[in-house]
């Protein structure tokens, strides 16, 4: 089975997107378009394989090599730091890391005098190495799910997490203060793949570099 | 529930493993085989020691090894020391120091464990086996080039079936970095993104910063810079200093051996790798298996190691990591380790002196021979060689009475006489 080529692709939108974009390169999955609770899916004729995972699990499992290739947002790999390769920037999936707070907070706050701050967040690493490269001491609080609440009842006065639109934020009466990094989707190669595999896979990174727009745009 | 409840009394640090007898054989099995290649290059075992002053360990540390040593008071001297966390080192002090007296070149080899920090995170080993080679005293692209073909015949000596050599030159990139007028802070997050091969993020850094275009182009390049042969026509169409040239041209050098050698086949190449970029001066490299995803070995040449303790001499070397061979290898091995003993011998009567006899015959012809001890019925021996993996038992009653060998897989028996026992092939019988 070494012949094939296995991608780890997160449920959802990106994954939709990623397909498309493949497409272009003549890489398809009829399987895929079939209603149903699979998580692999195959194209054997090309000998393709397609794992549906959850976006933080793709780089875990292209880190290992039981996929080849995978597709992540920016954001998941800074946040975990893997020994990986992400050759493309695949420019969907356009957010932004971003650091938010109470817009009552922010008219008499200076991001200057900020020390010690309380801060909830899906991304604590990331949020540590900016905070620390700032030279303000941080609490971080570890969160998996709607970030926006911890600033509404106290938990932290600001938040750390991603914004698309900015739709979510302007909702809770949060505001945009900084902003930590831009985050598009990435190719993500494990290393011994492109090594032992490398004429299939710069193939396919050479083709996508191709057919990859200018335009960064929202996956939403 | 909670779990302070459930943790056993005997469990062991994170990072550290008990190898039970099935995968101790494997792992043995690979050291052999491993052995036997640099045996056959005509490289000598070297035994180094477990403890080590740390100042002296640490003058031959990278920065990334000198962190991640296990240190700590000696009570005899006062001073600090260290478990070693390569064995590379102790190899350079012993040639520079105990060997400085002895023509070059040295070839040495050596198995060994040494211990790591590691963060913590499931699958991190801090006690890592080591079996590797280094080559002191020569310089020439055919030292290298032996380094490599060595590491090639290994991955496959011990069986692995798609696998990569992959060959980096860490003065091509120093070439094109020494051209530039990067600050260290912007230069350190270039080889970062090189060494991601992030190509997106590098044309940002780059986008702003003080560079002629020839410059950005020779950097920009090294993210695609991988390959096979054809890299070095690819990588002398875009770089033009002389640094990186001679880089260019040393790698063509040794790709010459290795062709010669018969292993290209294995051989690619990579531009873009850094690893081991404040360690290495030339030539770098490290084993890839098709479906494995961390190196298996690694290596390169080391030409300022040796000189730290007190005597230069150029010197290339590679390591493997046992732990991931045997991870990568875990199941072919299953078809090469036979984990069984030839012969359990059961004595059904009280003189036991025949039994110790056949043994002790059997033993000295080679077979792996235990006698089962134990006063226990005929059915729970032949049931414990089932489950401790003998492939035969043999039912001792006395001189004058037939010997039973029974095959434990497959339960067929047949009677012997006591001098056909003694001159009993037992690896024919293995097909019972």
């Amino acid at each position: 089975m070494s012949d094939w080529i296995t991608f780890a692709l997160p449920k959802g939108r990106i994954m939709q997107d990623s397909m498309e974009l493949f497409g272009r390169i003549g890489i398809t999955c009829d399987e895929m378009k079939e209603e149903s609770r699979k998580l692999v899916f195959e194209n054997s004729e090309q000998k393709f394989r397609f794992m549906a995972v959850r976006a933080t699990d793709v780089p875990t499992y292209v880190e290992y090599g039981c996929a080849d290739l995978g597709v992540v947002g920016k954001d998941t790999l800074l946040e975990q730091g893997k020994n990986l390769y992400e050759p493309l920037d695949l420019k969907f999936g356009y957010c932004r890391l971003v650091v938010a707070e109470p817009k009552s907070l922010q008219e008499s706050d200076n991001p200057l005098n900020w020390s010690n701050i309380r801060v909830a967040t899906k991304y604590p690493n990331v949020t540590e190495r900016y905070f620390a490269a700032k030279g303000i001491q941080v609490e971080l609080i570890k969160l998996y799910g709607s970030i926006e609440l911890a600033p509404l009842v106290g938990l932290s006065e600001r938040i750390v997490d991603l914004v698309s639109t900015g739709g979510t934020l302007k909702a809770n009466n949060l505001v945009e203060v900084e902003t930590i990094a831009e985050v598009t989707s990435r190719l993500i190669v494990n290393r011994a793949s492109l090594k032992t595999k490398h004429h299939r896979i710069s193939t396919i990174i050479e083709g996508l570099e191709k057919v990859i727009g200018d335009e960064v745009k929202i996956s939403q | 529930m909670r779990f302070a409840d459930t943790l056993p009394e005997s469990d062991l640090p994170k990072g550290v493993k008990d190898f039970l007898p099935l995968k101790a054989a494997k792992a043995e099995y690979l050291q052999q085989c491993l052995q036997r290649v640099y045996a056959a290059w005509g490289f000598r075992p070297v035994v180094t020691p477990q403890l080590e002053y740390l100042d002296v360990l640490e003058r031959g540390l990278g920065e990334g090894l000198r962190e991640r040593t296990f240190r700590f008071d000696d009570r005899q001297s006062g001073r600090l020391l260290a478990f070693p966390p390569d064995i590379t080192p102790q190899i350079a002090r012993i040639a520079a120091t105990r060997m400085s007296g002895l023509p070059m070149p040295l070839r040495l080899s050596y198995s060994g464990r040494v211990l790591r920090h590691t963060e913590q995170q499931a699958g991190k080993d801090r006690d890592i086996f080591q079996s590797g080679v280094e080559l002191i005293g020569l310089d020439g692209p055919e030292a290298d080039a032996e380094m490599i073909a060595m590491a090639v015949e290994a991955l496959a000596a011990v069986g692995a079936q798609e696998f990569t050599v992959d060959i980096g030159q860490v003065e091509f990139f120093r070439g094109v970095m020494s051209r530039s007028t990067l600050d260290q802070a912007l230069a350190d997050r270039v080889a970062d993104a090189i060494l991601r091969k992030d190509s997106s993020e590098l044309l940002n850094m780059l986008a702003n910063a003080d560079l002629d275009d020839a410059a950005k182009e020779e950097i920009l390049a090294l993210p695609k810079l991988y390959g096979g042969r054809e890299v070095l026509d690819r990588a002398a169409g875009v770089v033009r200093n002389d640094r990186s040239r001679r880089a260019l041209d040393n790698l063509d050098q040794v790709l010459n051996v290795l062709d010669v050698y018969g292993v290209l086949d294995h051989v690619t190449l990579d531009l873009g790798e850094l690893r081991g970029l404040n360690y290495h001066t030339g030539i770098t490299f490290q084993g890839f298996m098709a479906g494995v995803g961390r190196t298996v070995c690694s290596g390169g040449r080391y030409n300022n190691l040796t000189a730290k303790y007190g005597s230069a001499a150029p010197a290339t070397g590679f390591t493997f990591s046992l732990l991931q061979l045997l991870f990568a290898l875990d199941k072919t091995l299953d078809t090469v380790v036979e984990p069984f003993c030839d012969l359990l011998i059961f004595s059904t009567g009280v003189n036991l002196k025949l039994a110790q006899e056949l043994a002790r015959t059997l033993r000295q012809r080679g077979y792996s021979v235990a006698r089962d001890i134990i006063d226990r019925s005929r059915a729970d021996a032949l049931d414990y060689a089932r489950q401790m993996n003998y492939r035969f038992m043999a039912v001792v009653a006395g001189r004058d009475q037939e010997v039973e060998l029974i095959s434990v897989r497959s339960e067929s028996s047949e009677k012997l006489s006591w001098e056909q026992m003694k001159q009993i092939d037992l690896t024919a019988k293995s097909i019972l």
